[in-house]
């Protein structure tokens, strides 16, 4: 999950990496009572990249253009997103621009440090420049004078440089973050060093164990916090999301893997999803496999909530619990409700026969085939 | 083969809600489940399984070659460092919502000390017949030459049943979970399955997302003799709107691979490279299976 900068550099600062001194405007008129002598840089807060090139990051001279710029960065939205915030810092001349990041590599397994002379705007077209340092045991500091001689510094700059990547890990490390990034880590003419921009992007997985994190990304418009199971023993999880496409088939399936390939195949036989529920989530440690009727239930309600829905298609799979259990929740779920669109189930396993003929009574086919099921549901929604 | 009827595995969480579960069905499949890890609970047992509060304390009573880790994410590091300092050098982690990062310190110790992790957030290894490590739904599962890894968890249930049907047996099922830094990569695995002599044809199971399939792919053109197929889920998945990272885009691209790295496109393009048939539905990954075991028979003829 991103943070916005100012949420960025609000960690940067805590750790003692330089920011500039900054303020944060919710409305034009703050910028009457603006703190920071011009010429200022008002830059807008979203979490999506590519801000200059979209007109979200002006340089103004006065009050008037401030305003002005801030009106119109307000009204700006970069790829859909609206800013609540525009964050605004003085200009700063910058002699050089490095570089830097750290973020997790899944090849080696590892943090991978990367920094590179020529940062700015365009650094990915100067790739040839960027130098990386796989951080292998656990960190210190010579990982960091590795990666900024790699990068051409000299003299004061090793040190300097190499301190800021080191505060880097140690918030990349103390925040549980996927990447920390610097662009540009401005350098001026007597070498001083100042992240004029940061982007940090938390783990989700461990926002259970960060409250600041999960404070910050609680204040972003637009932003739900994702699922996180790590936080509250005992507490079953009972967020199920419906994602929304354009169709007719509602799919269940228990499992992300399992779901892909079900709509995978859905298309192949030319049917097209309209929306589907993850029900699975048999990893987490406090949704113990007996859940599963609930969640089917729960999947059950979302799916049917679509009204675009013309045919379901259940597909459970290799589940602790009998097949006869899953028919028996659904058969239970569907018995005071009319006009449901018609549901084809795929079940496989333990006690299937009596699945099928519990199923059967209330008018659902079941077969163990998912090559049947689907080719059946897709009828179905055509009907 | 690292893991046999002879492998004695003790079950870290015993007491918690996956583990209660599944801890029985281990030992129900045959498995040698020898003793449960909970902090608190020594001195009881579940379903005849002895508990005891750490597993050197378990260590003490009883030996043991595997854990098999269902404690909450959070303390998964905790309970694998717990392991290894007591001695055990194969780990099975199910629990999903790790943070990378404690795989990442976790990683570093296992590689020190020779441990294998499978994991986290996986229904761990099933060699049929012989051992259940995990959540597989041992039932769609028979003994055979057929080795599977996946990056999947129910899909990976499905691909067995599909061979299965088939009568294609499994040798071993591994899945080493869909997390960005698994404990062990699909390459260890394909190299584990090529030295295996019960291994005849290997099947993988990929996902979109991630560098796992195009790497595999490269390992498999240049250290893999056996014949692979390989399957990946995803293909028409819409596309999320990606929060273009410089930092991510900038790691591919040295890495070689191209900015659409993660795409089905992506790894289609580099199974193909690599001479891969690829299956387009769970149900050919079986007709392929035997067609290269019939091409080998013949080559042999």
């Amino acid at each position: 999950m991103d943070l916005l900068e100012y949420q960025a550099k609000e960690l940067f600062s805590q750790i003692g990496i330089p920011v500039l001194p900054s303020q944060r405007i919710t409305h034009p008129r703050d910028l009457k009572g603006l703190k920071i002598s011009y010429p200022v840089v008002l830059k807008s807060q979203v979490r999506t990249g590519g801000r200059g090139k979209a007109g979200g990051i002006k340089f103004v001279e006065n009050t008037i253009d401030a305003v002005a710029a801030a009106q119109a960065i307000f009204h700006l939205p970069i790829m859909g997103c609206y800013p609540e915030v525009l964050l605004a810092e003085a200009k700063y001349n910058a002699d050089r621009e490095f570089y830097l990041a750290i973020l997790l590599d899944s090849s080696t397994r590892r943090p991978l440090m990367l920094g590179s002379r020529q940062g700015g705007v365009d650094v990915e077209s100067k790739l040839e420049h960027m130098q990386q340092v796989v951080v292998d045991q656990e960190f210190s500091s010579f990982y960091a004078r590795r990666l900024a001689l790699k990068m051409g510094l000299e003299g004061e700059l090793i040190q300097s440089v190499s301190s800021v990547l080191e505060k880097m890990y140690n918030l990349f490390v103390q925040q549980d973050l996927d990447l920390i990034e610097i662009n540009p880590l401005a350098v001026s003419t007597t070498g001083e060093l100042m992240a004029l921009d940061g982007r940090v992007v938390a783990d989700d997985a461990a926002l259970g164990r960060r409250s600041n994190i999960a404070a910050f990304i609680a204040t972003i418009p637009d932003t739900a916090l994702p699922n996180v199971t790590g936080n509250e023993k005992g507490k079953l999880t009972s967020d199920l999301k419906r994602v929304q496409l354009e169709g007719n088939i509602g799919v269940l399936c228990n499992g992300a893997g399992l779901m892909m390939a079900t709509l995978d195949l859905i298309h192949s036989a030319k049917g097209k999803t309209a929306s589907f529920v993850d029900i699975g989530g048999e990893y987490r440690h406090n949704c113990p496999p007996e859940t599963l009727q609930e969640r089917l239930q729960q999947g059950l309600d979302l799916i049917l909530a679509d009204k675009t829905v013309k045919a379901v298609l259940v597909n459970v799979l290799g589940s602790v619990i009998s097949c006869r259990q899953v028919a028996e929740g659904m058969t239970f779920y569907l018995r005071n409700r009319k006009n449901t669109p018609p549901i084809v189930v795929r079940l496989v396993g333990d006690r299937i026969e009596q699945a099928a003929d519990l199923l059967a009574k209330s008018k659902i086919p079941m077969t163990d085939s998912l090559e049947d099921a689907i080719a059946k549901t897709v009828i179905l929604a055509q009907v | 083969m690292l893991f046999t009827s002879d492998s004695k595995v003790i079950v870290q969480g015993i007491k918690e809600p996956l583990g209660s579960v599944y801890a029985p069905l281990m030992r129900d499949y045959g498995t040698q489940v020898v003793a449960g890890v909970s902090p608190g609970y020594a001195g009881e047992s579940l379903d005849g399984i002895p508990v005891f509060d750490m597993v050197e304390q378990a260590l003490a009573t009883v030996a043991a070659d595997v854990s098999v880790i269902f404690v909450p994410p959070y303390e998964v590091l905790d309970a694998a460092l717990e392991a290894i300092a007591a001695g055990i050098r194969q780990l099975i982690l199910i629990t999903e919502g790790v943070p990378p990062l404690d795989i990442v310190h976790l990683l570093r110790k296992a590689e020190a000390t020779e441990t294998l992790v499978v994991g986290p957030s996986c229904p761990g290894v099933i060699v049929p017949g012989k051992i259940l490590l995990g959540t597989h739904p041992a039932a769609l599962y028979q003994p055979g030459t057929v080795g599977v890894v996946s990056r999947s968890g129910s899909l990976t249930y499905e691909v067995a049943h599909e061979l299965t049907q088939a009568g294609l047996g499994q040798s071993l099922v591994v899945s080493i979970g869909g997390d960005r830094i698994p404990g062990s990569s699909f390459q260890q695995w394909l190299q584990i399955l090529e030295e295996d002599d019960g291994t005849d044809v290997i099947v993988l199971v990929g996902e979109i997302g991630g560098d796992s399939e195009e790497a595999a792919a490269q390992y498999i053109a240049e250290q893999i003799d056996k014949p692979v197929i390989a399957y990946i889920a995803g293909r028409t998945t819409p596309k999320g709107q990606a929060i273009g990272h410089a930092g991510a885009i900038i790691a591919a691209r040295m890495a070689g691979m191209g900015a659409e790295v993660g795409t089905a496109e992506s790894k289609l393009a580099a199974f193909k490279r690599a001479k891969i048939p690829v299956a387009s539905s769970p149900w050919q990954i079986p007709e392929l299976v035997l067609q290269v075991m019939q091409a080998e028979q013949a080559q042999q003829a």
